[in-house]
Parts: structure tokens; C-alpha cells; sequence
């Protein structure tokens, strides 16, 4: 075959062209577009109400090779610190006690998001059109599983080195005990991957990273560092790197449905719904794990949430999108309430039922509760006298058959669990913005906190039909329970969850419980 | 300033951390620490790669394998399940036993390709400036590469979309991060291939690194019909995420794409004086045989052997073979027609070295698949009909 007189004489160019040279991730990026193909029956299979245009372009602009190179180095460094410098400080056990018991709750919970986020990607990438959109959704991919693994290692260096490892071992396993599992499920994991995929990117991409990651990856590396834990900086800050691709793949989303006239119709709503869904566990959950679960505070949690909530995501970030249509959603200022005082509902509950949990509580000292009624005006006579009740009567010693979940029952204050959103709430006792609705389907009572969650579930009954603890073990003698779901140490009988994070604390044993015959009950029975 | 740097920190403001420590107990309060102490370790202990990866999958009982109980907190509209075990015919004991050889956790394979990276771009720099180039037979880098190396691109590409709704809905972690490896693996093949040309085009600049030419024989060639109607099918019309993980890894890579890679680039480069090729081509062959290593643990170690399932397992394998391995026999036949746009070179363009490079292709098949699942092949057969494709 011969070939033309141009390539003959580039041919022979090369004898004078010796250059080194190499080529460059984004000389082979710039041709990405061009890689896919039209075919028939080239469609999605995961349909969305939304038409992502087929011209979407990514920011990030990395190919597989650079992109293995770039982590590759931030692992250096974050390993290089964990392994070597933190390892020879004994970093791993000078933390005080109480923030090493909120990482086995931050740092598990965080995994199970990253892991479902996967699966979200997955989702998008095989949704969308536009090779680079693919591209970028890709990236996110291969770095949730970054993420998985990370927050792992979170879990996996406090096991070896933390003075209580139990909970930090085995949370992969004991972490469905608790009530607070089914909605850390809703938000990080069913949240992200159940439902239109558009729906699914603006849970996960648009609210989820754009907003929850600051207070949830940033904020705690500063209560972390105050409370001597310099192992969770090392790792989230590297987390966050990669954030902002997400980020921005978010964003993509939003332009690659622009013009498509059904973002008009449904955008805003499906933005109300996924800020309500996610804003519905962390406001409370985080809020409660950095104020109630630090020895060191940081800021009150409410100026934290304003600070990156309310301004940073619902003023700034949505307003950047205002020019495609997009409204702060109008839940905003009804979660604004719940910033305030639903972390303090929720304490009240995760410590009535400790024995569920995967990790050691302790009730609010006195430094805590000077630092609760100065930056909560009104903490100490809602909560704080109960606290005093509580440990008055012995709730952190074995031998005072008292957990104060029988002081709710004693006094009629009945625990709910909220269908959608999964949270619980005790609607005589709380100071949010909770409040008790019950609608009936099907012939089962189903339980609701708010009116957003509640309309969600009117539109579509059967997304939300999971069972929560009280209804899986009504009638269950709580030891017993705990034991079936792996809630003990690996003695075998005492437990993991404590009351308590004294030094000299006695520990509870299943024998503890069992003395105290507490039955779960179902409250909608 | 940051927050971080405006605060004292409590591991090292001195006051702070005498206080941390006060509260700190002389003794730890479990003896046990081991992460993951409860996962049956493939070998004698856990890898890190085990405990980084296992169970992080939040299934519930009835997935086999999941820790979880209940229902699904959010369901698609409609009410389908997060993840399900309708999503394939394939069953399972346990979804978690599957273990990737390589022992491969995110940074284990980032820093390996990131090597890979590397060392390519070093390679580059030194083929660049030793010319070597000019050994490399211009109907082979024109027409050759132009077309069928960036069609081969292509099908990988195709390969690397099939994987996004197995990622989607498949019940493992174990399982997730090997295809998700795979997937990337392939991406970057079709990277690399654009790489090559565009390598090519910056010491040769009349040379065109466009990929047109090549799409066009991917799309419109009667040399990639069946293979590009497979890869299709694989990627948007079949919707057990078991099934297309098997037709792409189990039938169609190790034989269109060995043929492909190993038989035609890596072994006729050389012929046309290319030493470009070989090199970038190694890359993809090293994730082949991971990959392979990979899926034969989850298709012939765990699914086929599963011991409550595994009989009912091998007969949707067999199942899968029926219906993937004639478009992908008729994909290598079709392939053959390209032999005929080869410059002649005795020992590699003729007859006798094709059949060989069809039967390796077959031989190793068989062996390796095939056979791990009492699968029966008529060899002969399936080589002749490759064969017929011979222009």
C-alpha cells in the first residue's frame, strides 16, 4: 500500500525531530467526547424525568492514569502522617475519650455514605449522555471508594490504638442496633441511590456534598484537632479534596438539565425534598455528636450550620445556580428552627437508650452544661434537670437498675420514630420544631415529625415503608436484643455502648440489663 | 487564616493534652484489636485489603451475606429495592466471599497505575528522542493504528460502559470494587489509545490523531459489526449485572480481546517496526490477567463452587455461553478481514501464523473458562469458524 507524498515527507522529517517529549493528560482528554457512539437502544437504565444534553462538559478534565498519579501522592502524604508521625506521638490514644467515642459513629456512618455514593456515580455515569459527564461521574466513582476505604482506616487506626477499641472494631456489624441506623440509611445510603437519578444527584451531589460535607468533613477535623484527635484531619482534609470535584459534578447536573423544560416543573421540588431529607438527620446528628460527643467545643453547632447551611450553601451555592431556575429550597427556614434545638432533642434520646448504641455516652458535665445554658439560653431547665434526674438516680452505675429510658416510660413520654425520615422524636418533651402526625395505610400506623417528610410520604407511600427498631423488636427483651445484634464486648457479656466514659466507671454487662426488664414496645400498637 | 491554625490543638497545647490524658485509663477497656476480627479471612489472617473492603456493603440479612435487618429506608418510585437479589439470576450464599487476588483497596491500585503513568510518560520521552519512530512502517502507523487501534478503543470503551449498572446494583463490596477497577482499567485503555496517536501526532505533526477515522470503522466497518453489536448489547440492553460482568470478562475480552491486543498488536507491532505499541499494550494486557485473576475468584472459586448453589450457578453459565459466545466467535471472524489491509510479512501476515495466533487465542480459553465449568467446546469448530473470516 503506498502512502501520500505529505506522510512520506513528515516521515522524513523525524530524522530531524528528536525532541523528547510526552503527551499530556489533557491532550488525550480533549478528544473525549468524541468516544461515544450513537446506537440503537443507547439509553439509560436508570430513566430519569430529566434530558441531560448531550454537549456536557466536566471541570475537572482528568484521564485514568493522572488521575491514579494525583491520589496516589495525596495517600502518600496522608498514610506518610498516620503510619509515621502520628503513630510515634501515640496520636491514636491521646484523644480524649469522648471524641474517640463520636469518631466510631462519625467515621463508620461517613463509610456507609461514601460506599452508597459508589453505586450513585455508578448510577449518573450510566444516566448521562455526554462522555465527559461520564467522565467526571467516573471520577467520583473511583473516589467514593477512596472514601470508603479512608473512612475505614479511620475506624481500623482507633482499633489499634484507641484505649477503647470495641465499637471501632466491629461497627460494620453492631451498627444496625441503634435507632439512629435507619436514618444515617435514609440519608447516606437509600437517599443516593433509590429514585430518579437526577433526583438521587441532587440528594448526593447537591445537598449532600455542596452542603452537609463542610460541617461534616471540615467542621470536624476543628472539633477533632480541639479534642487532640490529629487522625481525622489527616484523613477528612484529604477527603475533601475531592469534594469539590463532586461539587462540581453537581453543578454539571444542573446545567446538563437547563434547558430541559421539565426542570422548570420539577427542579425546586426535588431540591426542597432532598435538602429536607438530608438536613432532617444531619442537623440534629451532627450537631449532637460535635457539642454532646467533644470535651473541647469548637462553636455552638447553630452558628456552624447558619455559617455553611444557611449562607454558605443556601445563599452563595444556590444562588450561583439561580440563573438555571433554582430556588433555595423553601424547607430553609424551617430547618433554620431545627438547628437550634433538635441536637439537644435527640441527646436526650440516644442517651435514654445507650444500650443500642456502638459507642460510650456520657452525660453533659458541668463545664458542658455552663457551655449548653450560655450559648442555649433555656438548655438547663428543658434538659439539663433531666440530666441532674438521671444521674441522681444512678443511670451511669450497674448496680442502679436504671437506664432512663424508663424514666420515659414513667413519665408518659412517648418515643416515636419518624417513617420518612427515620429520626426519632418524643413530641411532649421536644424543643424543635418536631411535632407528632399519624396517618394510617394499608393497616399499618405510620408515625411522622413534619410536614415535609409527611408530604413526601402522602405523594408515595411505597418508597417509605421501612420498619424501625421499636416495631422489629416489639415485645423483645432489650439484653436479649443486644446480644443478637452483636452489642457486646469480646468477653462476651458486657457491652459496648456505656453510659459513661469515666476512668474508673463500672462497665454494664448483659446481666445489667436483663435485671431491668425492659421490653421494647411498639408506640403505634 | 484558617480556624484550624487560629485554635489551640488538644494533642499538642500542653494544658490540653494533660487533661486529655488525666481521663485516659491506664488499661484498655477490650483486649480486642483486631478491626473486622468476625470476617473469615481468605488466607491465614486478614489482609488490609479485607478489612478496608468487607461488609462495608450495608445489606441486610436477605442478601446472603448482609449484617443488616429490614427493609430498604428509601425505595426507587414504585417501590423497587435500594439493591435486590432480583437484580440477577446468579445466587449466592454469601455476596461478601468474593476476594480480589491482587488484594486490591483504592490506594493499592492508584498507586500502581499511577506508576504505570510514570513510566509511560518516561518511555515516551526517550522514544521520542532516540527517533524511534522512524522504524515504524508508515502503512501500519497510518492505516493501522489510524483505524483499527483506535476501533479497538472503542470496543473498550464500550467494554468500560457496561460496567456502570453492574456498579449501580450489584450486592457486594467485594464484588463492586474488582468490577469498578475493571472499569476503570478499560476507560484507560481507550485512553491509552488516543495517547499512542496522539503520541504520534506531536513528533509527527502531519500525522492525524483524530479518533473520525477509526469511530467510523467501529460504527460503519464490517470488521467490527458483531463485535460492536455485543458490546452493545452488553452495555444497554441486558440488565443482570452477573450476565454482563460474564459476557464481557468471561467470553468476550479473553477472546475478541486477546486477539485483538495480543495476537494482532502486541505480536505483529514488531513486524512494521513498532516499539511503541508493545510497550503501551503490556499496560493493558497486566490489567487483562488482574482482572482475569479477579473475575475466575468470583465466577469459578465462588459462584460455581458456591455449595448450596453452585450447580444452579453453572447452569446459567452455560446459559450465558449459549447465548454471548457465537456473536463474540463471529466478532473474532469478522476481525479477520483486517489481516488482509497488512503490508505481507512472512512469519506473521501468513497463513500458518494466523491459525496459530487463533488457536493460542482458543487454546488459552478453554483451558482457562471453559473448562473451570465443564463447559464443552469443539475447538476445531470454533477455530475454523474464526478461521472463515480470513480474506
Amino acid at each position: 500500500m503506498a502512502i501520500s507524498l505529505a506522510t512520506q515527507a513528515a516521515t522524513d522529517a523525524l530524522a530531524l525531530n528528536r525532541a523528547p517529549t510526552s503527551v499530556g493528560a489533557q491532550e488525550v482528554h480533549k478528544w473525549m467526547q468524541d468516544f461515544n457512539w450513537d446506537f440503537k437502544n443507547n439509553r439509560t437504565k436508570y430513566p430519569t424525568k430529566y434530558t441531560m444534553a448531550n454537549d456536557t462538559k466536566e471541570q475537572f478534565k482528568l484521564i485514568a492514569k493522572e488521575y491514579a498519579r494525583m491520589e496516589s501522592v495525596k495517600d502518600e502524604r496522608q498514610f506518610g502522617s498516620l503510619q509515621d508521625a502520628l503513630t510515634r506521638m501515640n496520636a491514636g490514644n491521646r484523644v480524649a475519650p469522648k471524641w474517640g467515642e463520636t469518631m466510631k459513629v462519625v467515621s463508620n456512618f461517613l463509610e456507609v455514605g461514601e460506599y452508597n455514593a459508589i453505586a450513585a456515580s455508578a448510577m449518573l455515569w450510566d444516566s448521562a449522555s455526554s462522555p465527559e459527564q461520564k467522565n467526571g461521574y467516573l471520577g467520583q466513582v473511583m473516589d467514593e471508594i477512596r472514601h470508603t476505604h479512608q473512612t475505614g482506616y479511620v475506624n481500623y487506626y482507633f482499633s489499634k490504638y484507641f484505649h477503647d477499641p470495641a465499637g471501632h472494631t466491629d461497627a460494620r456489624r453492631v451498627r444496625t442496633l441503634g435507632p439512629l441506623w435507619k436514618g444515617m440509611k435514609r440519608v447516606f445510603a437509600d437517599g443516593f441511590i433509590s429514585g430518579d437519578a437526577v433526583e438521587c444527584s441532587i440528594n448526593l451531589q447537591l445537598v449532600g456534598e455542596a452542603c452537609f460535607t463542610n460541617p461534616l468533613i471540615v467542621a470536624v477535623t476543628e472539633w477533632a484537632s480541639a479534642n487532640g484527635d490529629e487522625i481525622t484531619p489527616t484523613v477528612f482534609l484529604s477527603i475533601e479534596t475531592d469534594e469539590l470535584r463532586h461539587m462540581a459534578n453537581g453543578y454539571q447536573t444542573v446545567v446538563s438539565i437547563a434547558n430541559d423544560p421539565a426542570a422548570a416543573k420539577y427542579l425546586n421540588t426535588d431540591l426542597n425534598n432532598a435538602f429536607w431529607t438530608q438536613q432532617k438527620y444531619f442537623t440534629p446528628v451532627l450537631g449532637m455528636l460535635f457539642e454532646y460527643g467533644s470535651k473541647y467545643k469548637v462553636e455552638p453547632w447553630v452558628k456552624t450550620w447558619n455559617r455553611w447551611v444557611y449562607e454558605d450553601w443556601g445563599g452563595i451555592w444556590i444562588g450561583r445556580l439561580g440563573k438555571y431556575g433554582v430556588q433555595s429550597p423553601a424547607s430553609l427556614k424551617d430547618a433554620k428552627k431545627d438547628a437550634y434545638w433538635a441536637h439537644h432533642d435527640l441527646f436526650l434520646l440516644a442517651y435514654a437508650v445507650w444500650p443500642t448504641g456502638f459507642f460510650r455516652l456520657a452525660l453533659p458535665s458541668k463545664e458542658d452544661a455552663d457551655w449548653f445554658e450560655a450559648n442555649y439560653p433555656g438548655w438547663y431547665d428543658h434538659y439539663g434537670k433531666i440530666y441532674e434526674e438521671w444521674r441522681a438516680r444512678g443511670c451511669e452505675d450497674p448496680s442502679s437498675g436504671f437506664i432512663p429510658l424508663q424514666w420515659f416510660v414513667e413519665n408518659n413520654h412517648e418515643i416515636y420514630i419518624d417513617r420518612v425520615s427515620q429520626v426519632p422524636f418524643c413530641p411532649s418533651l421536644t424543643k424543635g420544631a418536631s411535632s407528632l402526625r399519624i396517618h394510617e395505610y394499608n393497616g399499618k400506623k405510620h408515625a411522622f415529625s413534619d410536614e415535609w417528610g409527611e408530604r413526601m410520604w402522602l405523594s408515595e407511600p411505597e418508597r417509605y415503608e421501612c420498619q424501625n427498631v421499636f416495631e422489629q423488636y416489639a415485645g423483645r427483651e432489650l439484653s436479649e436484643v443486644v446480644e443478637e445484634l452483636w452489642g457486646v464486648r469480646s468477653d462476651g457479656v458486657t457491652l459496648i455502648g456505656q453510659p459513661h466514659v469515666t476512668k474508673d466507671g463500672k462497665l454494664w454487662t448483659l446481666d445489667d440489663i436483663k435485671r431491668i426488664n425492659c421490653v421494647f414496645k411498639d408506640p403505634l400498637a | 487564616m484558617s480556624l484550624l491554625e487560629e485554635r489551640k490543638r488538644g494533642l499538642t497545647d500542653p494544658e490540653m493534652a494533660a487533661s486529655i490524658m488525666a481521663e485516659i485509663p491506664d488499661q484498655a477497656l477490650d483486649t480486642q484489636r483486631k478491626m473486622m476480627y468476625f470476617l473469615k479471612p481468605r488466607s491465614k489472617r486478614l489482609t488490609e485489603y479485607e478489612i478496608m473492603t468487607c461488609y462495608s456493603q450495608p445489606t441486610p440479612d436477605w442478601i446472603s451475606g448482609g449484617l443488616d435487618w429490614g427493609d430498604w429506608t428509601q425505595k426507587f418510585h414504585g417501590g423497587r429495592s435500594s439493591w435486590g437479589n432480583e437484580t440477577t439470576e446468579l445466587l449466592s450464599s454469601d455476596w461478601h466471599v468474593h476476594r480480589d487476588p491482587a488484594g486490591r483497596w483504592h490506594p493499592v491500585y492508584v498507586k500502581a497505575k499511577g506508576e504505570d503513568w510514570r513510566v509511560l510518560q518516561r518511555f515516551m520521552q526517550t522514544f521520542s528522542a532516540e527517533g524511534a519512530l522512524r522504524t515504524m512502517d508508515p502503512v501500519w502507523r497510518d492505516e493501522i493504528l489510524t483505524k483499527h487501534l483506535t476501533a479497538l478503543g472503542y470496543s473498550e470503551y464500550g467494554l468500560f460502559n457496561a460496567h456502570s449498572s453492574v456498579l449501580r446494583d450489584c450486592t457486594g463490596d467485594t464484588i463492586r470494587s474488582t468490577f469498578a477497577f475493571a472499569a476503570f482499567d478499560k476507560v484507560d485503555n481507550t485512553q491509552m489509545t488516543q495517547l499512542m496517536r496522539t503520541f504520534i501526532h506531536k513528533m509527527m505533526p502531519g500525522y492525524d490523531d483524530s479518533p473520525a477515522i477509526g469511530k467510523k470503522e467501529w460504527t460503519e466497518g464490517a470488521a467490527y459489526k458483531s463485535a460492536r453489536e455485543t458490546v452493545q448489547s452488553m452495555w444497554q440492553e441486558t440488565y443482570d449485572w452477573n450476565e454482563v460482568m460474564f459476557a464481557a470478562h468471561m467470553i468476550y475480552d479473553p477472546l475478541f480481546g486477546q486477539l485483538v491486543r495480543r495476537e494482532f498488536f502486541q505480536r505483529l507491532s514488531p513486524a512494521y517496526g513498532d516499539s511503541l505499541t508493545p510497550f503501551v499494550l503490556a499496560g493493558m494486557q497486566t490489567y487483562f490477567q488482574t482482572t482475569k485473576a479477579a473475575m475466575a475468584d468470583l465466577y469459578h472459586y465462588c459462584l460455581d463452587n458456591d455449595e448450596n448453589h453452585g450447580g444452579f450457578n453453572r447452569r446459567w453459565m452455560h446459559l450465558w455461553l449459549e447465548k454471548w459466545l457465537p456473536s463474540t466467535v463471529a466478532a473474532m471472524a469478522e476481525f479477520m478481514s483486517v489481516y488482509a489491509t497488512l503490508p505481507a510479512r512472512e512469519g506473521f501476515t501468513d497463513h500458518a501464523s494466523i491459525t496459530a495466533s487463533v488457536n493460542r487465542v482458543v487454546d488459552d480459553w478453554v483451558i482457562d473458562y471453559a473448562d473451570k465449568i465443564d463447559y464443552k467446546v469443539d475447538k476445531s469448530a470454533m477455530v475454523a469458524t474464526i478461521l472463515a473470516g480470513l480474506k
